[in-house]
């Protein structure tokens, strides 16, 4: 017993899951506890139940295809021009702009927003640039670190088999590291999947998780607020897993 | 043991690297020509010795044309013409280079590897994997021809990029500290690898760096010495050659390691620690 309240103490794997379940039931009677009684700050888990049972009869499982839908088509893109920013910036040229586009996650979405409400008149087609716009910047910080930790080694030892500069970027960068890529891309995933719901509240007409959210804050509705939030954490949990799952299936040789 | 010297192999000639205004080596020259023994294919070996700090790493990168030389020059046999004593500028690629970790593609196995490093040879696919079988047996890694660089021991890693390196570039091949971190099975396993390389072409040429200098007295039949240089009373502080020991002189080199090998060890002890 002494050995779980003792730093850097190496515990089974069943004692493990002993303590996660441990905390889970303190979660959960935390919860049961604190929703009883006439005041409460939580709602009851048979309020979050009931609020559940109403949004999957008013299509939830719509709304969730139509938020993933978004999700992917925005990093689909923000990958692609992330990946091409990233890659080139190897090129001295182009290190600049590179540098420049991973600094522009400062800007505060609203000025942003504004720009592409001038620019794009379809409720779909904004909500996929903002967040194509946002996760671009977060993105190419993300792989601009990624290229600055490959060991000088790799490149020479490229080099030292006679690859020229375009097959050492070829090899050691795009092929050698594509599992890092994955790994960025999952860890960016929660960037999106939080700024997600934030954009489809603003922009209300596409649906998806978001307008739900947005329509039962207009309602006080405590029940289904929670209920789409267990939802939104366990969709986003899930496609971590799954990603991560791809890199380690697919790369062998991936140890991060 | 009697042997000649033929056709010049490697010529440096006062080769100096900075990086800014930071020498870090400076006046390099050395001159090394194919030994030639009646009845023997024999190789060179040459041992690259120092303290910590010298430049030899430097001056690896730039035999092996990966760091440009801020002056002065490192020529190479060229072995393509046919011609004798033909040389040329090293470029990268030319001299096969294994640094201390043994870096290899993290992404390809042993056999792509292998393929990989021959992608430039004029042989067909067939050719191509009956020569990585064929290595990949001699040097005992048949069982990881599937493996992963992330899934091989420190000796496997090891023998993949010297073949590799083998596969790909000619007859040079640069060897950072090779034994650094090795067990004893290892080690034996570097100099069963250094072996096979010098016994299998006449201009076959490595050099390595160690800081096991019993090891360089064994195996090489050249050893420089890199420290800073005194001069005028004052030690500089840039990396240069600062003692040659030529094995084959003295009549040391292919001999079993015996007391006057041990003479050796002690004369470089004590000139490393002056430089």
């Amino acid at each position: 017993m002494k050995q779980l309240f003792t730093p850097f103490e190496n515990v089974s794997k069943n004692t493990r899951l002993f303590i996660v379940l441990g905390w889970v039931v303190l979660l959960l009677g935390f919860w049961f506890v604190s929703s009883m009684g006439e005041r409460h700050l939580f709602p009851s888990p048979q309020q979050v139940w009931q609020g559940f049972l109403e949004l999957y009869n008013e299509g939830l499982v719509v709304h969730i295809g139509s938020s993933l839908l978004l999700c992917f088509s925005a990093i689909g893109i923000a990958i692609v021009i992330s990946l091409v920013f990233s890659y080139l910036s190897t090129v001295p040229i182009i290190k600049p702009v590179a540098k420049t586009l991973s600094k522009l996650r400062y800007l505060p979405l609203t000025g942003i927003t504004f720009y592409l409400a001038i620019l794009i008149s379809d409720a779909r087609t904004m909500q996929v640039w903002v967040l194509v716009v946002f996760m671009s910047t977060y993105l190419t910080t993300s792989l601009l670190s990624m290229l600055n930790a490959i060991p000088q080694e790799e490149f020479d030892h490229a080099r030292s088999l006679g690859c020229s500069r375009w097959e050492v970027l070829w090899e050691v960068v795009v092929k050698g590291r594509i599992d890092y890529v994955i790994d960025v891309i999952r860890q960016n995933l929660a960037i999106v999947w939080m700024m997600l719901v934030t954009v489809e509240s603003i922009l209300v007409a596409a649906g998806g998780l978001g307008f739900l959210i947005k329509n039962s804050d207009k309602f006080m509705n405590h029940g289904r607020i929670i209920a789409l939030q267990i939802v939104i954490l366990g969709v986003g949990l899930f496609i971590d897993f799954v990603l991560n799952y791809l890199r380690k299936a697919f790369f062998r040789y991936s140890k991060i | 043991m009697t042997y000649n010297m033929q056709n010049t192999l490697l010529y440096v000639e006062d080769l100096s690297v900075a990086y800014g205004d930071k020498v870090i080596i400076k006046d390099i020259n050395l001159v090394e020509k194919d030994v030639i023994r009646e009845g023997h294919i024999t190789g060179q070996v040459i041992a690259v010795v120092g303290r910590s700090g010298r430049g030899k790493s430097t001056l690896f990168k730039a035999l092996t044309g990966l760091v440009k030389p801020t002056s002065g020059k490192v020529l190479i046999a060229n072995t393509q013409t046919g011609l004798d004593n033909d040389a040329k500028e090293v470029q990268e690629g030319d001299i096969g280079f294994v640094d201390q970790k043994y870096t290899l593609f993290r992404n390809k196995t042993v056999y792509e590897t292998m393929l990989f490093a021959l992608r430039r040879k004029e042989m067909t696919k067939a050719e191509k994997h009956t020569q990585i079988m064929q290595y990949l047996r001699d040097w005992g890694l048949e069982n990881e021809k599937d493996q992963y660089p992330c899934e091989l021991s420190g000796g496997q890693r090891q023998r993949t990029a010297v073949i590799e390196q083998i596969f790909c570039s000619g007859h040079y091949m640069v060897l950072d500290e090779p034994f650094s971190g090795l067990d004893v099975g290892n080690i034996e396993d570097v100099k069963k690898a250094f072996d096979l390389i010098t016994a299998s072409h006449e201009f076959n040429t490595i050099i390595y760096s160690t800081h096991d200098i019993e090891l360089a007295v064994e195996l090489a039949d050249s050893i420089y010495v890199i420290g800073y240089p005194t001069i005028e009373g004052k030690r500089m502080d840039y990396g240069t050659i600062v003692k040659h020991f030529d094995m084959k002189e003295l009549e040391l080199a292919w001999k079993d390691y015996g007391l006057d090998h041990i003479e050796v060890v002690k004369q470089i002890k004590q000139v490393m620690l002056s430089s």
